[in-house]
């Protein structure tokens, strides 16, 4: 093959003007030109392309065709086929890779932080501000379906495995000794529904109020406290937002602002709203008034029941100690800024109390307690959760032996995460 | 002088777009869903450039920029609707009714004219930066004129038992045809609803065979009843398909842009052929992948739990491997998310547009010399309301 017949193809040209698809003669480098494009149209009239104007258009399908554009008129383009010809313009042009710059910057700018302030004044300002006021006019019976809506979506979402939702503890003697520590506790007052305390099957050390009454503590913090009073001030505090009513302001703020979140977000990959809502309620960061004002309820409580409300202070120490007071991330009764502040308003209530203390449970009671999710009574159908590499739910089957495990329980385990777990009784 | 039709030529290929989907697909779940404005714009050219009627490709010249603009400008205006609206409607859905299906439904109907008004916006938008040999296509603005209709007609339909259905379908398909130009020429959609109505034949029969099946399981023995039943569901499968190839024949034969008239054959055999076809493969690949992705996050499991044990028997590593199996977890999600959109690419949406493409024609196309370039459309806002509201349909 010559280099004159290399240098002269056939190609299709738009002009841009009109809808006409003209089969010119293109020649690539003329001699006389060997910079150029030289296309001659049908009609014989002759265009001139500069070969650093050549533009290729991106992400074209068809292997072996380019569509040509000039950086210099938006509207002209010019199809050449064939394997040879596209490969000896993509060697001529210099630029043909190119991007155009992009257009409206400024635009771009004003109107990507006028979606910020929007979304922020909306979901901290605007939806709090709602939710607080809708809070007091929410009937006792709509609070409860909010509430056992939202506790069945935590409970799923808890669960790893996915389907079913996170099991109960519901061992006969632990249960008997919870509910004697509410029933000594008596901090339900008015509720205008009852007080539903749960234990999740869960290594978190963390426990979390509802709306409707709803109390959870998890596995792990159970396991986590050294002696029931501990358990029962962090009940007490929980109870405390119950009747304060700060998780329903929280579930309504969620309402409003997980949409919104969503938004902007795009629900690229469906459910993570749904997640993201539990994650949410379940590390509430209530506002420091809040947490002081439910750290105070427990404080007369605990006082009422003859329970030292310094086992608050002590219950809150102990997780400092154990996550550092910046590292709670997980435990939201561990991630207040001023814990400190709080353990030392445990402590003077406490001596300001100068109550008789009596034990809240027995020994007994107490280590039925910590077996309550030790006889693997499961609430749900235990075929209902489906085996994945993830899962590591023990087999729920009574007498199968503890899973086999080191000897040892994270002390910041995972929201969602694989670990071993062993029998509560044998702790030390 | 006379020319004969252009054929559509189509040369879209299965491997190129599977690489092009699942990069662009990867790259939007990694950089949270920004990315998506850029993936679909890459998708968009690539299905544009494909389709070649005489040889020509079509050009999509749409930029990921002007989405996002677009998208910004929609949040602003959305974020306050989504918030606030859906607030106060969990509010009223508790207080009165004790559930929240209440405020779905009342936040869906609330915003279905919203849809209808984006997808309008979305069409005007695309079509203002579609190009064939090099002319603009265009729509003129009247979404909220469509909005309106749509609503009314999805009323009609519904309280019909959907036996108005073409009927909609035709009148929709012309506001936004009449509304269309190819350069300085208006497209027009002729022809009459009822024309749509032997597309409709396999469906009709088979919700009317069903209906009477429906009722004669109840009030007789024959188990005969309950077949006939049960053969409905693959007939009103085949009945969806034909509908769709054959109200898109009436509709396509019945357009005219200046004289230049369309005539297209999709075959309801094969659209349905590779629907079945195309989301079983795109279903086994996925099982396919889900099992490859749940052997290796075992593997790395194992390998992260075997590799420390000193770590683990001393404490405090332990949530590492807690942390990697929910880093797993997490990535093994959107992974599978990622690849069904991608199968679905390759094995469904590409195959059907080849099969509409290549059995479409332009007839009289020695008018289209006459047709003459449209000015620019602006519409910075793009399709913001689309995305902002995910109802930019597949592409």
């Amino acid at each position: 093959m010559s280099d004159q017949d290399q240098n002269r193809l056939f190609a299709y040209y738009a002009n841009g003007q009109d809808a006409r698809w003209q089969r010119v003669e293109v020649q690539l480098a003329p001699a006389v030109h060997p910079d150029r494009l030289r296309l001659t149209l049908p009609d014989g009239a002759v265009e001139e392309w500069p070969l650093y104007v050549l533009r290729r258009l991106p992400d074209q399908a068809g292997r072996a065709s380019i569509l040509l554009s000039r950086s210099d008129d938006p509207l002209s383009r010019l199809s050449i086929r064939g394997k040879g010809p596209v490969d000896h313009i993509k060697k001529l042009a210099p630029d043909l890779l190119k991007r155009p710059p992009v257009e409206n910057v400024g635009r771009m700018v004003k109107w990507g932080l006028g979606a910020i302030a929007s979304v922020a004044l909306i979901i901290f300002v605007l939806v709090p501000v709602m939710a607080d006021q809708l809070a007091e006019f929410l009937p006792p019976e709509g609070e409860k379906a909010l509430g056992d809506k939202t506790f069945e979506q935590i409970r799923v979402a808890l669960n790893q495995a996915g389907a079913a939702p996170l099991p109960l503890c519901t061992a006969p003697a632990g249960t008997a000794a919870l509910e004697e520590m509410r029933v000594r506790l008596n901090a339900e007052g008015d509720l205008p529904y009852p007080l539903q305390v749960h234990v999740l099957d869960h290594d978190l050390v963390n426990a979390f109020a509802l709306p409707g009454g709803h109390v959870a503590l998890f596995r792990g913090l159970i396991e986590a406290a050294e002696t029931p009073e501990e358990v029962a001030a962090v009940l007490a505090h929980e109870i405390g937002h119950v009747a304060h009513r700060d998780p329903t302001r929280d579930a309504l703020r969620s309402a409003g602002s997980i949409g919104v979140l969503g938004l902007l977000f795009g629900d690229f990959a469906g459910g993570t709203a749904v997640l993201f809502m539990a994650n949410q309620l379940i590390n509430a960061s209530y506002s420091q008034a809040a947490e002081a004002g439910a750290d105070e309820f427990a404080h007369e409580v605990l006082t009422d029941a003859e329970v030292s409300p310094g086992a608050l202070g002590t219950m809150f120490a102990r997780l400092r100690d154990k996550h550092g007071d910046a590292e709670g991330i997980i435990a939201h009764l561990a991630s207040h800024p001023t814990m400190a502040d709080r353990i030392e308003a445990a402590r003077v209530a406490a001596e300001a109390s100068g109550v008789e203390t009596r034990p809240i449970l027995s020994e007994a009671e107490w280590q039925e307690m910590r077996a309550i999710c030790g006889e693997r009574s499961y609430e749900a159908l235990p075929e209902e959760a489906p085996e994945t590499m993830a899962d590591a739910q023990p087999e729920p089957v009574p007498d199968t032996p503890p899973h086999e495990v080191p000897e040892d329980v994270p002390s910041t385990p995972p929201v969602v995460g694989v670990d071993g777990r062993e029998d509560a009784n044998t702790r030390p | 002088m006379i020319l004969p039709p252009l054929k559509t030529e189509y040369v879209g290929d299965k491997g190129a777009l599977f690489w092009l989907a699942l990069k662009t697909g990867a790259l939007t779940v990694i950089t949270l869903g920004l990315y998506r404005f850029w993936m679909k714009t890459r998708l968009r050219r690539y299905y544009w450039s494909a389709i070649r009627p005489g040889g020509a490709p079509l050009e999509y010249t749409g930029t990921p920029w002007e989405k996002l603009l677009g998208f910004l400008t929609a949040v602003v205006v959305l974020a306050f609707y989504i918030g606030v609206v859906n607030l106060l409607l969990m509010f009223v859905s508790f207080s009165l009714f004790q559930g929240n299906f209440v405020a779905y439904a009342m936040s869906f109907v609330g915003v279905l004219p919203l849809i209808f008004f984006a997808q309008y916006r979305a069409r005007r938008y695309v079509l203002a930066r579609t190009r064939w040999r090099g002319i603009r296509f265009g729509l003129e603005p009247g979404a909220w004129g469509y909005a309106w209709r749509a609503a009314v007609h999805w009323l009609i339909t519904l309280a019909s038992l959907g036996i108005l259905w073409p009927r909609m379908a035709f009148a929709l398909e012309k506001y936004r045809v009449d509304r269309t130009f190819y350069g300085t020429v208006r497209l027009e959609q002729g022809g009459r609803w009822t024309m749509l109505l032997p597309a409709m034949k396999s469906l009709y029969s088979a919700a009317a065979i069903s209906a009477v099946a429906g009722v004669m399981i109840w009030s007789s023995d024959n188990p005969m009843w309950a077949l006939a039943f049960l053969l409905t569901g693959p007939w009103a499968l085949y009945g969806m398909a034909k509908w769709r190839a054959d109200s898109f024949r009436l509709l396509t034969g019945a357009k005219r842009m200046a004289g230049v008239q369309f005539q297209a054959q999709p075959r309801s055999g094969r659209v349905l052929g590779i629907y079945l076809g195309g989301y079983t493969l795109a279903y086994l690949c996925i099982v396919a992948a889900v099992v490859a992705v749940m052997f290796t996050l075992g593997m790395a499991l194992a390998a992260g739990l075997s590799m420390n044990p000193q770590a683990i028997l001393e404490g405090d590593f332990s949530s590492i491997p807690g942390w990697s199996a929910t880093f797993f977890f997490v990535m093994g999600y959107f992974a599978i998310f990622v690849l069904w959109g991608v199968f679905t690419h390759v094995f469904v949406t590409l195959p059907l547009a080849q099969h509409f493409a290549e059995e479409t024609e332009v007839l009289q196309p020695e008018l289209l010399a006459k047709i003459t370039q449209r000015a620019r459309d602006e519409f910075a806002e793009a399709e913001g309301f689309a995305d902002a509201l995910d109802v930019g349909a597949a592409l």
